[in-house]
């Protein structure tokens, strides 16, 4: 797509993320190359933000002045890069700086906010007091200096995207477009967008931690146009990780292309499902995404100690089969959602939410976590110094339960299985989620018989967890770009489950008798 | 203006070009956001940011690229446009890419679009505790209330554009907002839940504080016990303040971008009737006060009225400039502003008598629909519509359908146009839609 300048504004004015890349002449950046390569002893960042512990100290005594439990200076560098290929060339090029820094100042469950753009004192400082005015209390003790935590190796990369060129990303487009078109003749455009992005963060607390971040960014997604007679269909595939330039290997792109293609072909079979409740298999993957809505969102402890989501009070119960066991983790190497510290300077780490059967933690930050009495799960992230803080998800999915992928499929008279989508939403109170399945399979007499696509699924949150009723062993996080978006932040997760069978959901289909 | 954007425009313009663009569009923004939310009886979030940022669009050696900084240190913007132009030559050439013909900036209106309330800008924390107090009042004045939060969210943005062959521009708008959003205990663990807020440039357009909190509660009180509805073939009747949303969806795939990439089922309609009679939708950015009016659109075009469906047939796309030379269409513009659709005589309390039976759509809950084909299928609630009188509450259900055939059953439209949306819809009334439940 072209990036027009009403999108610069929208993006420069309400701070969504662009999906853009990383410049390519080393030394050439915002700040040089250098400044990374030779670290302080306070944090690698110091010098990139052009601060000092210091200084910090005054803008957090300034932020306190008038009474605090919690405050956290959150500073940011995001450089994302984009590339387009449409038509066979690569002719649309787009970056995006944002450089900030967030002053958050928290007392009981009030949170006072403010940024500022201009990383010098005297605008910390303005930006600081008016974070501060929520407040009414007294000047707290703040820490005179900040002790350095250290940093995570989940994702430490050896080149960073700012000295990949775009000479070197532009044969990869071509290979991904030149693969896609030979695999069929009825394929008529072939569009690949690329994306890459280093993000450091740097987070002083009133606690005395000082947390810095390197988070790398890449994906690539292929659209696929076919036309066979008059009819024309399209389908995409996209891959993302915080990785860098070498994970895009000719095996890796290959089978995403192959993905995109053969999703795209299946449409001019595929038929929609006739409406209404049946039993629905989930198959393994981005189906991961019946746990991100259906769960994940309504066991964000903001909405938990609210008394808004509809698990507020359900904590110790049973809310599924003893073999369903869904959990929340951060840790896990180089995947999308991953995260070594949170946005308020936590651990990252795992979260069973629910543990065989038994529904067993919220996804906490600091807020929620002083509320319930807890530690911080590690869950508070926020999309970028524009934002305070909430509780989100990071990587989301089940364990493996007892039944095989085969069972599964045998167990079901008159159903549907649900393969690739595009997007879910939730009502938290309610419970009731939706997820867009874009390609699937109509089961009948326990066998697959003919493609479908385009239709919704929708269900009630706790209904459907009660309705697991077969979980396989083919536990696999899916690949994809997926980015969730709550109270207005787009923050990257993962997700993933093995085969599922929920015995009933509604199908949003056609042929209504 | 504070300061002189058209002049740091112009800088960054003179920047680019001495960096070696051929061409150059540059963009400097400003804006101020303040939030208020107070829940359950105490102030809960205080948010005050100013923001600031430039574009920049760069043409060199036949080459095109795009890039935007929150960071407009003089030393650091430097190395910023350089490698802004660096990046650019390192594309491939595309004949189609070039800076708007200066023609297209010819013309531009000057009509007051009234989108600047300086009152805004004096808003007072006072003011605005003041609302919040008055709507959380309201908004949690029945038992079954759980939780409510009062929202007010004002601020104003500004922008200067230059470019190097001949336009410039500038925009300023305010804005304020406030509502509430309510969760009331329901069947159970269920919670039902809804909000409703209101907003505009004028704070002396907006209903009084109270009204709209009476309105978010009222809503969300008529969601309790809310059951799945059936799985049926029915007329369907949208709400006005859920037809932009959909008429969004409609024209998603409207653009010379989609056509020219062949994902759109608006290609080779030029001209054709394509939906009902009953549809007519006018881009108009001319709209005093509209949430989407300009006088240039993001490529610089002067801004007129568009036609883009009349009586059901097509009159224009949404064309820019590099789509439109790539398809051989005329450009018209690339991005939507406001949105009229041509509305009915009746109520919506005559539509539902009208139709008798159906279901009636107050809400949209995820969904999608595929611009080639124009397939989609969305989750929505409601209320069933029994003997022309809106029932009981309707959840966990789907509409399936095509968006190209389902505009072909429009049969009625509204007089009752939603005002707080770029798209102007009443209430539409659709026949034969698939509906997906128990």
């Amino acid at each position: 797509m072209t990036i027009k300048r009403r999108d610069f504004l929208g993006t420069v004015a309400a701070g969504s993320a662009v999906i853009t890349m990383p410049g390519f002449l080393s030394g050439c950046g915002v700040q040089t190359a250098t400044a990374i390569a030779s670290p302080t002893p306070d944090s690698p960042f110091m010098e990139w933000f052009g601060v000092d512990q210091a200084l910090i100290a005054k803008v957090m005594s300034e932020l306190t002045s008038r009474g605090a439990d919690e405050a956290d200076l959150y500073f940011q560098h995001t450089r994302n890069n984009a590339l387009t290929l449409e038509d066979g060339i690569v002719s649309s090029a787009n970056s995006s700086i944002q450089q900030g820094v967030g002053l958050r100042v928290v007392i009981g469950e009030q949170t006072g906010y403010a940024f500022t753009e201009d990383i010098t004192l005297p605008s910390m400082l303005a930006a600081a007091r008016t974070a501060s005015a929520i407040a009414t209390g007294r000047q707290v003790v703040t820490p005179q200096s900040f002790s350095p935590l250290k940093a995570g190796d989940l994702y430490t990369t050896t080149v960073p995207w700012a000295d990949v060129g775009i000479d070197q990303k532009l044969p990869v487009m071509k290979f991904v477009e030149q693969r896609a078109k030979s695999k069929d003749p009825a394929i008529e455009k072939v569009a690949v967008y690329w994306g890459d992005g280093d993000e450091r963060v740097m987070i002083a607390t009133l606690g005395g931690k000082l947390v810095s971040d390197h988070r790398p960014m890449a994906r690539v997604t292929v659209v696929v146009t076919a036309k066979k007679g008059g009819e024309t269909q399209t389908g995409f595939s996209n891959i993302a990780a915080r990785e860098e330039f070498s994970w895009f290997s000719e095996a890796r792109l290959s089978t995403m292309v192959d993905e995109a293609v053969d999703r795209t072909l299946i449409q001019f079979e595929a038929k929609r499902p006739p409406a209404g409740e049946m039993p629905v298999i989930l198959a393994s993957g981005a189906s991961g995404i019946l746990l991100h809505e259906a769960i994940g969102h309504g066991m964000e402890a903001d909405f938990n100690r609210k008394g808004t989501s509809i698990y507020s009070d359900m904590i110790g119960k049973k809310v599924a089969e003893s073999f369903v066991t869904v959990v929340d983790q951060a840790d896990i190497p180089r995947e999308r959602g991953a995260l070594n510290y949170d946005d308020e300077g936590n651990k990252a780490g795992r979260t069973v939410m629910v543990e065989n059967g038994i529904l067993k933690s919220y996804l906490h930050d600091k807020i929620s976590a002083k509320q319930y009495g807890l530690k911080p799960t590690g869950s508070g992230r926020r999309e970028s110094y524009r934002y305070a803080p909430m509780p989100r998800m990071s990587c989301t999915f089940m364990e493996d339960g007892p039944h095989t992928k085969e069972e599964i499929i045998a167990a079901v008279d008159r159903g549907i299985i649900c393969e690739t989508y595009t997007n879910g939403q939730v009502q938290i109170g309610a419970g009731d989620y939706t997820f867009y399945v874009k390609n699937g399979w109509l089961v009948e007499g326990g066998k697959i018989t003919a493609p479908i696509k385009d239709v919704n699924i929708i269900g009630n949150g706790p209904e459907s967890l009660k309705r697991i009723t077969m979980v396989a062993n083919d536990a696999r996080l899916d690949t994809g770009g997926w980015t969730c978006g709550k109270n207005g932040q787009s923050v990257p997760v993962s997700q993933g489950i093995p085969t599922v069978l929920v015995s009933k959901m509604t199908v949003g289909g056609e042929n209504v008798s | 203006m504070s300061v002189d954007l058209i002049g740091q425009a112009e800088q960054a313009v003179a920047l680019t070009k001495a960096a070696g663009a051929n061409e150059v569009t540059a963009t400097i923004t400003q804006s101020r956001d303040v939030t208020f939310e107070y829940r359950d009886g105490a102030l809960e979030n205080v948010k005050d940011t100013t923001s600031q940022g430039l574009a920049i669009q760069v043409y060199a050696a036949g080459r095109y690229s795009s890039h935007q900084t929150t960071d407009l240190h003089p030393d650091r913007l430097k190395n910023f446009v350089a490698e802004a132009v660096a990046i650019t030559r390192a594309l491939e050439p595309d004949e189609f890419r070039k800076i708007t013909p200066e023609e297209l900036f010819q013309n531009r209106p000057d009509v007051d679009l009234d989108l600047v309330d300086p009152t805004v800008a004096e808003i007072s924390r006072e003011q605005r505790l003041a609302w919040c107090v008055a709507i959380d009042a309201v908004a949690r004045d029945h038992d079954k209330v759980i939780s409510a939060t009062a929202g007010v969210y004002d601020g104003s943005s500004q922008s200067a554009s230059v470019s190097s062959n001949g336009f410039s521009g500038t925009e300023r708008s305010t804005y304020c907002w406030y509502g509430s959003e309510i969760t009331l205990r329901d069947q159970g663990d269920r919670r039902a839940e809804d909000s409703f807020y209101v907003g505009g440039q004028h704070i002396a357009s907006l209903p009084a504080a109270t009204t709209v909190a009476a309105t978010a509660l009222q809503r969300v009180l008529s969601r309790l016990n809310s059951v799945k509805g059936p799985t049926i073939k029915t007329t369907m009747v949208v709400d006005a303040a859920m037809a932009g949303s959909l008429i969004g969806r409609l024209l998603g795939p409207a653009t010379a971008w989609r056509v020219q990439q062949g994902q759109s089922y608006w290609t080779d309609l030029i001209g054709e009737k394509a939906f009902s009679d009953k549809l007519t939708i006018v881009d108009d950015p001319l709209i005093r006060r509209g949430f989407a009016s300009r006088h240039y659109d993001s490529e610089g075009i002067s801004a007129k009225v568009l036609p883009i469906v009349e009586a059901g047939v097509i009159r224009n796309l949404y064309v820019d400039t590099y789509y439109g030379r790539k398809a051989g269409m005329t450009p018209t513009t690339g991005s939507a502003s406001n949105r009229r659709v041509g509305s009915g005589e009746k109520s919506l309390a005559e539509l539902l008598a009208d139709v008798g039976n159906g279901v009636y759509v107050t809400s949209w809950l995820g969904g999608n629909a595929d611009s080639t084909t124009g397939d989609f299928s969305l989750g929505i609630r409601g209320h069933m519509i029994e003997n022309g009188q809106i029932a009981g509450p309707v959840g966990e259900m789907n509409v399936t359908g095509n968006l190209r055939d389902l505009f072909s059953r429009l049969e009625i439209l509204g007089n009752d146009i939603y005002p707080y949306s770029a798209t102007l819809s009443p209430s539409l009334v659709f026949a034969d839609v698939d509906f997906s439940g128990a």
